[in-house]
């Protein structure tokens, strides 16, 4: 019985084939491939179609973090292949279920390894471990790998170091469907032998690669005469094995099954109910990233995290049982971690100092998907950003994204000193578009932030985290000077807004067709959870966004601090965490 | 100034472009209505160029035709450091020479086939994508080479020539000949570096590369 090539390891590039920036086309048993690495040395192996449009990724532009599809200019993350930006729609956050197919990936003897749905791991090849293996040229073969597998175990080549040789004794030290190795052996007196091993790929049922490694690597001095030497053998090879196909009748090509969307993608979700922590992580590295504020790594235990965009937070499930939410710092392609900074809270209700004191290296967290509250615009000319204290987390995920992108911005940093200013390392990098204002007393913060944003601008954005009186006097300052609302766009960590729940409502449902009563003392994400109808939620304190309602009747009394006065004064929407209502029934899309 | 005689959609004239925009040579185009209108083939055009083809140019008053002539033009006027069109160096010379010969190979295969897809041209297009496939393999196995002796360029040099100004749409258009370029990684590789050249432009149908490494 022959093994079954789809779940079979198989060679579908050479290292050379994939150098930084640039994207490798591929096929392996029919289906076409892009094949990418990214800055950070991942190799991505992707189903090569948007899965937008269908054009062909392999085309697309790798930035080194991101692969853009050249239609439509979507972005998908290095590993996860999630989308991250949509052009079209610049101002929302692209679903974290918008993801490419990927297959796996392992580099091993110089070649990047991939399959269908491949078990195990790729092969080992004793002579390879040992040796010190070194790359021939790839040659595309128009046969089928059966074909040229069968004529490999005759091909003959000259030992390294021996190539004026007249000729060298060959055999075979193994083969099987999709490999051989050779060994050339000179009958000189000193008997110097090479050995090299044959990897087929199947491209298709009538093409192949072949990618051959030499066990050993020759001396520096001789390897362009050894690679020249095998190029001309195997084109040798090569023509005989065309030749012979050339007299089969061609066989059918693959067909590669696309895969259908899947299930939970093609219906409509179940609403989550709740605070979700989906996610396990290792903490994997924590350090002091500034006086007070704690640095943590966040990586998988298995597998790939969900993708996540610049101002995304993920919700922390905390060993004391808190649930606090922390904004992912992360610049794009930096996608096998999630790195948070946590401000130790001098009044901390519990949050921080866990974090802080409990929460060590190799702890285990349970964590939520993340969610993207506060999506940024590519589409702006200019983009500033306002950051007070902590409130550096989300700016600086948003900062690496429009350096990466070349996008002008400036990224304002208000700390105490340069000791309180977190992740300056990061910054550092960004070069002369952040600007430090430290030690600066509340009056001149403020008069520093209405000089940043005197003059409105339609071509430019304005994002603004940090302490809520920060936070306050850029709103009123941007309101003053004449922003739109839609142009500025805040994140609070938390709302200190007193909240009144002494009202009495009724709340009727839509959707649902089912109303409720809202008593003094209850929210209503409380009373409609009690009631079966389950809503997401976070911060559950009017700042993230996350329990979000549309109203289709009755007067909200909005108590968050996440929809912004336009909103509120449109009264279309609800955070139903905290805001309540004046009329005496609302009626919600739910 | 310069006067180009031009078509957008063709890659003989594309290469003029993207020559003097590397060199930062100030030209303006003179519209020819290639297709559907044929006007390069009628006779107010062939007053121009009596064999009827476009790219032309017109330096002041200074005549000529023939894509890769052109190119040997530009480069010598325009290239005060001698690279494109490398005189002062008789070996690299000979190779661009050579290499600019493979090129009207690849533009009567390749290119030759993308007339046939889009344009309807009567050429035997699978005798044009079969030669394409020939001189791309020989072209990949090349430049393959190439990045292994460390060089980046068609001609053995640090620096590109014109020779891969010459071969760069034939191969990068290819595929709208019906020509895949899955076979040749090592040349697709080469396109994006050209598209990295500083001052490189595209034509419908070519894309820029992303930013490379900074080193």
């Amino acid at each position: 019985m022959t093994a079954d090539p789809f779940t079979m390891w198989h060679p579908v590039a050479s290292e050379h084939d994939v150098p930084y920036r640039h994207v490798h086309h591929g096929q392996l048993l029919g289906r076409e491939l892009a094949v990418w690495r990214a800055d950070d040395d991942f190799v991505n192996v992707w189903e090569n179609r948007c899965l937008h449009r269908g054009l062909r990724l392999s085309i697309g532009s790798n930035d080194g973090t991101e692969l853009r599809c050249q239609y439509h200019g979507w972005r998908y993350a290095n590993r996860s292949a999630g989308c991250t930006y949509i052009p079209a729609h610049p101002a929302d956050a692209p679903a974290r279920t918008i993801c490419n197919r990927t297959f796996p990936s392992v580099e091993r003897y110089g070649l990047i390894w991939s399959g269908e749905s491949p078990v195990g791991e790729p092969p080992t090849v004793d002579v390879l471990e040992a040796g010190t293996p070194f790359g021939l040229r790839n040659l595309p073969v128009h046969a089928s790998a059966e074909l040229a597998v069968r004529h490999l175990q005759a091909h003959r080549f000259l030992p390294s170091g021996r190539l004026g040789a007249e000729s060298a004794a060959m055999s075979v030290e193994w083969a099987d469907e999709y490999a051989v190795a050779l060994t050339a052996t000179t009958d000189t007196d000193d008997g110097s032998a090479s050995t090299a091993v044959f990897f087929v790929q199947p491209v298709d049922s009538g093409r192949s690669v072949i990618r051959a490694v030499l066990a050993e690597t020759p001396a520096a001095s001789e390897q362009m005469a050894v690679l020249r030497h095998h190029a001309t053998e195997l084109n040798g090879l090569v023509a005989r094995i065309e030749a012979e196909a050339a007299l089969l009748p061609a066989p059918e090509p693959m067909v590669p099954v696309l895969q259908q969307v899947p299930l939970h993608l093609a219906e409509v979700p179940e609403a989550p109910s709740g605070r979700q922590a989906a996610l396990r992580v290792q903490v994997r590295r924590k350090w002091e990233t500034a006086a007070g504020v704690a640095a943590f790594e966040l990586a998988p235990i298995e597998g790939v995290l969900p993708t996540f965009q610049p101002g995304a937070h993920i919700d922390v499930h905390l060993p004391n049982g808190l649930v606090r939410q922390y904004s992912i710092t992360n610049g794009p392609g930096e996608t096998s971690y999630y790195r948070l900074g946590v401000k130790l809270e001098p009044d901390s209700t519990g949050g921080s100092v866990c974090l802080h004191e409990t929460v060590r290296e190799g702890d285990v967290l349970a964590i939520s998907e993340p969610r993207n509250n506060f999506p940024l615009r590519r589409d702006s000319m200019r983009t500033i950003l306002l950051a007070g204290g902590i409130g550096i987390t989300p700016l600086l995920a948003m900062a690496q994204s429009l350096d990466r992108m070349s996008l002008a911005f400036e990224l304002h940093c208000f700390a105490q000193s340069a000791e309180h200013t977190a992740f300056s390392d990061v910054l550092d990098g960004l070069g002369e578009s952040v600007v430090r204002h430290l030690g600066l007393p509340p009056d001149e913060t403020v008069a520093e932030i209405r000089r940043l944003v005197a003059t409105p601008d339609e071509f430019t954005h304005v994002y603004v985290c940090g302490p809520g009186p920060m936070l306050e006097a850029a709103r009123r300052e941007a309101a003053e000077a004449g922003w739109p609302d839609d142009h500025v766009h805040f994140e609070y960590f938390k709302n200190t807004t007193e909240i009144d729940d002494s009202s009495t409502f009724e709340v009727a449902l839509a959707r649902s067709a089912l109303t409720v009563t809202v008593p003094s003392g209850s929210t209503i994400l409380e009373v409609l959870r009690e009631s079966g109808v389950p809503l997401p939620s976070s911060c559950e304190q009017g700042a993230c966004g996350t329990c979000v309602a549309t109203v289709l009747e009755g007067e909200p009394d909005h108590q968050d601090v996440y929809l912004n006065d336009s909103d509120h004064e449109a009264g279309d929407r609800i955070m139903t965490c905290v805001s309540r209502a004046l009329s005496d029934r609302l009626v919600l899309d739910l | 100034m310069i006067k180009l005689y031009d078509y957008v959609l063709s890659v003989n004239c594309y290469k003029q472009r993207l020559m003097m925009s590397i060199l930062d040579v100030e030209y303006e185009t003179v519209p020819v209505d290639f297709f559907p209108g044929w006007e390069h083939k009628g006779e107010e055009f062939r007053k121009i160029n009596p064999l009827g083809h476009i790219p032309v140019i017109d330096d002041d008053g200074y005549i000529l035709w023939d894509a890769h002539a052109i190119l040997v033009y530009l480069a010598a006027k325009y290239d005060p450091s001698g690279r494109w069109y490398p005189t002062g160096d008789p070996g690299l010379l000979g190779e661009t020479a050579s290499w600019m010969l493979f090129a009207e190979g690849t533009t009567n295969t390749a290119s030759a086939a993308r007339l046939c897809v889009n344009l309807g041209y009567d050429f035997d297009l699978e005798a044009c994508q079969a030669g394409a496939h020939r001189l791309f393999r020989v072209l990949d196995e090349h430049l393959w080479f190439r990045e292994r002796e460390g060089r980046e360029w068609v001609c053995s040099g640090a620096h590109p020539t014109i020779a891969d100004i010459a071969l760069f749409p034939d191969v990068v258009l290819s595929e709208e000949g019906g020509i895949s370029r899955l076979d040749y990684p090592a040349l697709r590789r080469w396109t994006d570096r050209v598209k990295r050249i500083p001052g490189f432009e595209g034509m419908p149908g070519i894309f820029p590369a992303s930013r490379g490494v900074e080193v």
